[in-house]
């Protein structure tokens, strides 16, 4: 049993003249695990991450990592290393300066320093690019050399605050991958911000989703996909989303005020036999399913999932039946409700 | 229509050009020629170097050079340490009445540095810095003009770059260091452009606070070689202007193209 947490933010609160940054915020975070910070925009999420980086000094609060309180230790004290969403190399450097950048500061000795670069390169498949200057790089080039900068001195604590969005789809899903396997390899910790909840889901041991300068929830993915604490975390993550439906739109959920439902618990039914009603919207192909968009007066985001193709003209009306064993409950506030009314 | 102003546009431009260089072009003429065939415009008149000669060994021409490139080279390193650190400070840290403390800094640009000549000579006097190249170039190193162009290049660049030198264990002078000063390189150039012309052509101030061969520089000792008392002689002192001119006119005509760019690059017109 450890005896405390790799690191803990302690009901840390940041103002910017007065209105909100974040406040409230208390995490625990594992030594060796990832843990991401998501949240739409706004939320706060990579203001966390920069009070624990030391780039910002909390108002309220304690921050500890390994131990240590560094609440107020500048950023050059923490002994963690950061990947910008904009890669923040340094253009008058070459990439191996680059990315030794920090052990000459740290007066490394050289031997050990040009080591250290060899195996970052080759993690990173950079070998041969060490002499080449950012701007003669991919983007998804520069992107490695952001992380094996983050990687070479071997720092036990990674922050990375949104490394994927400048890169295009297909590239982000191979990176995504690379990151990962990347922290299990090198066992160290990483705190990771995106607003993607695809990213955190796929990624993460533990997601910390946020709104508005609060945390909502913090559990692993699949906590936060099968029990969302609240009305937000349901619409947010998963895709699509969780459908929430007025609870009297509903037979036997008269006294509940709001019902979620994912997509897959949705079926199909014959006409007159379902428990809802709806209209189709539109409908979206994604090769090995379709979803098919539902309206309905008492509900949002319904979502009908079909295996492949399958084009229902809009406005066409059809009935759909709700797994009953699996739907969430919701109070007025949008509070789960811990116990299913019907189980 | 277009057309025509067109033309008038460059036929402007050509005769400000002619009427800008001519003196330069009188100076030529005249410092390769006799006295009498230089005022008389006798184009036939055979070429000589004699007044080159008569005018290198009429003052103490090398003392004086070495005295500007002295002169120009402490300024310049004060000038970058001080507008450096300035600049920094106004740009990236806070402290109270900062702006305020800009503001009286920019007023500065506001103010001719002739205004301040005899304050500035008491000031040199106490310091016992009269007669000395660090008391000539003193009054210019905290440059108002430098300040605000350092704080300008240093603003622009990107916080991130900044914040990724700090986790990687910069405290913030490693991180000027490191960071500001370098990515900055094109400002320091075209400053230093700036500032090494100016003051190598200074030439009030010099002539009242050096008072001896040993600290005086070329534009003072050049005004004293063609002062009257000595005898106006119009092609020794062309030759002599021009012998002080050559380093800079060169170092121009060589790195024309790089003197444009830095300018047009930081924006000093």
């Amino acid at each position: 049993m450890r005896a405390q947490p790799f690191v803990v933010l302690d009901g840390i609160a940041k103002r910017w003249n007065g209105a909100l940054g974040v406040q409230d915020i208390s995490l625990t975070i594992e030594e060796g695990s990832f843990v991401a910070l998501l949240g739409p925009s706004g939320c706060g999420k990579s203001t966390t991450l920069r009070l624990l980086a030391g780039l910002e000094t909390p108002d309220e609060g304690q921050i500890i990592i390994d131990g240590a309180d560094v609440t107020h230790r500048p950023a050059s004290g923490r002994n963690l290393s950061m990947v910008f969403q904009s890669y923040a190399l340094f253009p008058h450097l070459s990439v191996a300066e680059n990315v030794m950048f920090g052990m000459k500061v740290r007066r490394v000795p050289k031997a050990e320093r040009l080591e250290k670069l060899r195996r970052a390169m080759e993690i990173t498949g950079l070998l041969g690019f060490e002499d080449r200057k950012p701007n003669e790089l991919s983007g998804g080039q520069r992107q490695r050399v952001a992380l094996a900068r983050a990687i070479v001195a071997g720092q036990r604590l990674c922050l990375m605050d949104e490394p994927l969005s400048n890169l295009d789809a297909k590239l982000r899903h191979a990176v995504r991958k690379d990151i990962k396997n990347l922290q299990k390899d090198l066992g160290i910790t990483v705190v990771y911000v995106t607003h993607d909840q695809t990213e955190a889901m796929s990624m993460a041991d533990k997601v910390v989703l946020m709104r508005d300068g609060e945390i909502q929830q913090v559990g692993t993915p699949e906590q936060l996909y099968n029990q969302p604490e609240n009305t937000f975390v349901a619409e947010f993550v998963g895709a699509p989303p969780m459908a929430l439906i007025e609870g009297h739109a509903l037979s036997g959920f008269s006294d509940v005020p709001t019902i979620g439902v994912r997509a897959e618990n949705i079926a199909l039914a014959e006409a007159g036999q379902g428990d809802l009603q709806c209209q189709v919207s539109d409908c979206e192909f994604l090769g090995a399913e379709t979803f098919i968009g539902l309206e309905h007066p008492q509900a949002q985001g319904l979502t009908l999932k079909v295996a492949g193709l399958k084009n229902i003209p809009a406005g066409q009306v059809i009935d759909i039946t709700l797994a009953r064993e699996t739907l969430l409950s919701f109070d007025k506030e949008g509070r789960k409700i811990s116990a299913s009314p019907q189980k | 229509m277009s057309r025509l102003s067109r033309h008038l546009d460059s036929f402007g431009a050509i005769l400000l050009a002619i009427v800008w260089i001519s003196p330069l072009l009188f100076a030529f003429w005249a410092a390769f020629h006799s006295t009498s065939d230089a005022v008389n415009f006798n184009l036939t008149s055979s070429l000589t170097l004699k007044n080159f000669q008569v005018a290198w060994d009429g003052a103490p021409w090398l003392r004086y050079f070495m005295n500007t490139f002295l002169l120009v080279t402490i300024v310049l390193i004060g000038q970058f340490i001080i507008t450096t650190l300035a600049g920094f400070a106004f740009a990236q840290v806070s402290f109270p009445g900062k702006d305020f403390i800009f503001i009286l800094v920019l007023l500065q640009l506001f103010i001719l540095p002739e205004v301040l000549i005899v304050e500035n000579y008491a000031m040199v006097s106490r310091l016992g810095l009269f007669d000395s190249l660090l008391g000539v170039g003193m009054p210019y190193m905290a440059s108002a003009f430098g300040i605000f162009l350092m704080r300008q290049a240093f603003k622009s660049i990107p916080i991130e770059l900044d914040e990724a030198a700090r986790i990687e264990g910069c405290g913030w002078f490693g991180v000027l260091l490191k960071v500001y000063v370098p990515l900055a390189k094109p400002t320091y150039l075209a400053y230093a452009l700036v500032s090494v012309s100016t003051h190598w052509n200074n030439f009030l101030w010099p002539l009242i606070v050096t008072n001896s061969d040993k600290t005086r520089p070329l534009t003072v000792g050049l005004s004293i070689f063609g002062a009257p008392e000595n005898g106006v002689d119009i092609s020794v002192i062309s030759a002599a202007t021009l012998m002080s001119v050559a380093p800079l006119l060169i170092a121009f005509l060589v790195f024309q193209r790089q003197f444009v760019q830095a300018f047009l690059r930081t924006g000093i017109k």
